[in-house]
């Protein structure tokens, strides 16, 4: 059997990760070779500690990406991430730093505000009808106006350690370990159980060897990324919180009514309403979803920084709604992963890292970053033959 | 010079390594009409999206003789250059363009300068309405503003204004009332009198035996015959397509009639765009529990905004009270309406009833998916189980049940809608045109459906253009016009003359 044009392409379409995968690869040898260091004999872009650093940049933008996700598959856009996250960190930093409030405190106000702020602005779009565009394009003038007045133009330091951990702490490596295997086991059980389950509705089903081939993959990207992380200080706080939010929406995306409403949602949004669904609501609740993910990264951010600045996660919304399409997202809606968007924010965060390593000027990496992506939805729209 | 027009040979066109046509043989000579009938996901869309270039020349295989000429297009531009006009099943229009603006789109006519020319193509849209008998409409407003069946029309003007040698409409007349029906097949004779060619598609035998001068038939994906129309008649098409003969188009089964459970009072509803303009005035009915009431009308007649309405669907101003067993409810949005038991299959599947980019099943349990879930999370087993008994039931024809429902032909689409109206177990549902581009054997097991519902005692409002499936099927006959309630007929012994003079709004007996 030859491997055909067609057969590449269904290839590439089934599994639209794994070609993302291989651009990070070739990203990766890439920075990897130029940052080459002939003293230590290694790549300074390839360590454990630039991972770990990596992974921690990347964060942010892969939380903000996980809420903008669900946004663009319900066909809406949401402009106002950045300035929202920013304006939350600002609130945290008052909260911490001027008021003492403890961390739990501060955490579930930041939280609350979060939330309200979302469902408001979805409800805005949602039942009084303004367009998403519109509603968070003045949401991100608003916003950031805000952060100015809270702040009074100013950095508010030093943040609280409990503060610090969420944004600078690191998993002791047994915790690290232990939650890699317990992920492994939970993977491949349900691998296994809807496996079981098309196999009894007689719907097609990979053979046995490629799906053992497909969990000996995943563990041992598993197991290579809690390794190189243990050997530098463990695993980020926030990237573990990455992690869990990624796994829970993944859930939510495949499994729930509500994640099956949001993609009924973007793919026909009248055709859902005459179903009986409550289109309004599901809009509203996403956008809640989305205040979840600007709190978290406000919180971070403030963290991360150990102070709330007036600048904190300006431009972030751009990153966010880059990963998304970057990981195979549909501008119309309806279509999109929460795994493709996060390996998206993967992609900017290498750009970003590799290329401030090699010290390239900012403009170049703002060119270069305007050039991945569209380059990346067009390798979406070639391998998936929607060309016209 | 060969005598065909057109010759395709062999055509066969996969789809994921599954055959949708194999092997099919379809010729055209100049000026002739070929009827292509088949039931649901036979492939007659398929072959045609194949001749217009749709799926391009090297995405299936066999020929195509063009003039003599084999053609090689790769795009629908090619084809269109070459005389070939497809009218696709579904209507491909800009909504928001103008009517001429979609009539002209791609040649737009422009002056001098090189702006387009309003004046001109306003002036030239108009005369080719007046030519399809519809001078009412007006060519400067959006398309939008017009329903489907207009839409169809405008469809076709666009078509024709094309100078084609070679017409393909693909259930054309779906969406039209009798007279537009009348209206269109005429201007075919007329365009056929002056040498063009045309391949008709539909579901509706009576139209294809008036049109076609030969008639070819495939039956899942394969060539069963090619015969001059003047030695077949319905029912012998019938029986090719569906391989067995059908006695007996409507499977009347005896059911109780019960008590009122659902009564509409003084229902009024406005134009969105032009709020003075009433399109349903002051319609006051009642329904009962195993009733089959049918809604017959000329399109345009209100009966679709009527049943948006009680559907909680209606955008635009609205009054009047409706009532479930007695009690007043108030139906704010579809939502609130399958809640308390009313359910509506609408008239455009495209717009409103496919969620293209879903699977089929996923489209099915839409409206009852909670039921299939513990706390949100969706047990797919249980879901799948439902799926798959409810692709039984409605004998849906698809090779998953999860694969796209844009994939399935355009029949088997409207029976998964049907499907995914019923899961909810309404006690009043709604259904707007709802055999619209099924095949006799698949309108066969609606009715039966239909017959079976009511049985149960679900009460049915069935809107329907087609007066002998309104006749065949209705246990009591509403007729619309001009928004107005003008005949509310018991089925008994009704004919259709009645109901068509009731329907064009002169009511020869007194509304009962
Ligand atoms: N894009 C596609 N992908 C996969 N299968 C397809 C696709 N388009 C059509 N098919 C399949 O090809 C078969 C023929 O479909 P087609 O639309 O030609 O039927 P049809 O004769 O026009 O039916 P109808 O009268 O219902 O419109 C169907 O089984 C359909 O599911
Ligand atoms: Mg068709």
């Amino acid at each position: 059997m030859t491997l055909t044009k067609k057969d590449l392409r269904r290839l590439l379409s089934e599994y639209k990760i794994v070609v993302l995968i291989f651009v990070i690869a070739i990203i990766w040898a890439f920075f990897g070779t130029l940052t080459w260091d002939s003293d230590t004999g290694w790549s300074q872009f390839l360590t454990a500690r630039n991972f770990s650093n990596l992974l921690r940049q990347m964060a942010i933008t892969g939380m903000l990406a996980s809420g903008m996700l669900f946004i663009i598959v319900a066909a809406e856009i949401d402009l106002s991430v950045g300035s929202l996250a920013g304006l939350l960190g600002g609130i945290a930093a008052v909260l911490d730093v001027w008021w003492g409030w403890p961390l739990y405190g501060t955490v579930a106000a930041v939280v609350v505000l979060g939330v309200g702020i979302g469902l408001m602005v979805g409800w805005i779009v949602a039942y009084v009808g303004i367009p998403s565009f519109i509603v968070t394009l003045g949401g991100q003038l608003a916003f950031r106006g805000a952060v100015l007045g809270i702040t009074a133009g100013i950095t508010i330091a030093p943040a609280s350690a409990q503060l610090k951990f969420i944004g600078q702490g690191y998993l002791p490596g047994g915790i690290g370990d232990a939650m890699a295997v317990a992920l492994f086991v939970l993977l491949a059980f349900l691998a296994f159980r809807s496996r079981a389950g098309r196999i009894k509705h007689n719907l097609p089903v990979s053979s046995m060897s490629m799906e053992i081939g497909k969990l000996a993959v995943i563990g041992a990207v598993i197991v290579g990324f809690v390794l190189t992380l243990n050997s530098y200080q463990g695993v980020p706080v926030p990237v573990l919180i990455l992690l869990v939010i990624l796994g829970i929406f993944t859930i939510v995306g495949d499994s729930t009514v509500f994640g099956r409403r949001i993609y009924a949602v973007g793919s026909n949004l009248e055709a859902t309403r005459l179903s009986g669904v409550d289109v309004n609501m599901v809009k509203m609740l996403i956008w809640g979803l989305m205040g979840l993910m600007c709190a978290f990264a406000g919180l971070t951010t403030t963290a991360r920084l150990a102070a709330g600045t007036p600048s904190a996660g300006f431009g972030s919304e751009l990153d966010a709604i880059a990963s998304c399409f970057i990981g195979g997202a549909s501008m119309r809606g309806g279509i999109g992963t929460v795994i493709g968007a996060l390996v998206g924010a993967v992609i900017m965060a290498s750009l970003d890292n590799g290329m401030s390593m090699l010290g390239i000027d900012t403009f170049w990496q703002q060119i270069t970053k305007g050039i991945i992506l569209v380059l990346a939805v067009w390798l979406d729209i070639v391998s998936s033959g929607n060309q016209r | 010079m060969s005598e065909y027009l057109l010759e395709m040979r062999g055509i066969t066109k996969e789809f994921n390594q599954v055959k949708a046509i194999e092997n099919i043989d379809l010729k055209v000579r100049p000026g002739e009409c070929v009827g292509l009938c088949g039931e649901n996901g036979a492939g007659k869309s398929t072959l045609m999206k194949v001749l217009s270039a749709v799926y391009p020349y090297g995405t299936w295989e066999g020929s195509i003789l063009w003039e003599g000429k084999e053609l090689k297009a790769h795009s629908i531009v090619e084809t269109e250059a070459a005389g070939i006009v497809i009218i696709h099943q579904e209507l491909m229009m800009v909504p928001h363009l103008s009517v001429a603006e979609n009539i002209f789109l791609g040649d737009e006519l422009t002056n001098g300068f090189g702006f387009i020319d309003y004046d001109l193509m306003n002036a030239k849209a108009t005369q080719l309405m007046n030519r399809l008998k519809m001078p009412d409409i007006n060519v400067a407003l959006p398309v939008l503003s017009y329903g489907g069946g207009k839409q169809q029309l405008i469809e076709i003007a666009k078509a024709l204004n094309k100078n084609a040698k070679l017409l393909i409409l693909d259930e054309p007349t779906s969406a039209l009332t009798g007279t537009e029906t009348e209206t269109l097949l005429d201007l075919i004779k007329e365009f056929k009198s002056h040498g063009m060619a045309c391949v008709y598609i539909s579901h509706k035998l009576d139209e294809v035996a008036a049109i076609a001068d030969t008639v070819t038939i495939i039956r899942d994906g394969h060539h069963i015959g090619t015969q001059p129309m003047a030695e077949l008649d319905t029912n012998r098409i019938i029986t090719m397509m569906v391989g067995r003969e059908m006695k007996n188009l409507f499977p009347r089964e005896e059911h109780e009639v019960g008590e009122v459970v659902f009564e509409a009072k003084n229902i009024s509803v406005w134009d969105t765009t032009n709020p003075d303009r009433k399109l349903v005035d002051d319609v006051s009915f009642q329904l009962r529990a195993g009733e089959i009431l049918g809604v017959a009308g000329l399109v345009g007649a209100g009966r679709t905004e009527l049943a948006c309405k009680l559907f909680g669907y209606w955008p635009g101003d609205h009054e009047g009270k409706i009532f479930l067993d007695g009690k007043e409810i108030h139906v704010k949005n579809p939502a609130d309406a399958v809640r308390q038991g009313i359910c509506m299959v609408p008239e455009d599947r495209k717009r409103h009833g496919i969620i293209p980019l879903m699977p089929v099943g996923y489209n099915i349990t839409m409206s009852v998916l909670g039921r299939y879930a513990h706390n949100q999370l969706i047990d797919a087993e249980s879901e799948l189980a439902a799926i798959q008994h409810e692709i039984l039931r409605m004998k849906i024809k698809t090779a998953s049940p999860l694969l796209p429902i844009a994939s399935l032909s355009g029949g088997n689409q409207q029976k998964a809608v049907v499907g995914k109206m019923l899961l909810p177990d309404p006690r009043v549902l709604i259904m707007d045109e709802p055999t619209r581009g099924v095949d006799v054997g698949a309108k066969y097991e609606i009715y039966k459906l239909i017959f079976e519902l009511a049985k149960q005692g679900v009460a049915i409002l069935m809107i329907s253009s087609e007066l002998p499936e309104v006749l065949g099927v209705a246990d009591r006959v509403l007729v619309i016009s001009e928004g107005k309630l003008t005949g509310d007929f018991p089925n008994v012994g009704l004919s259709q003359e009645t109901v068509l003079a009731a329907a064009i709004g002169k009511p020869e007996t007194a509304a009962a």
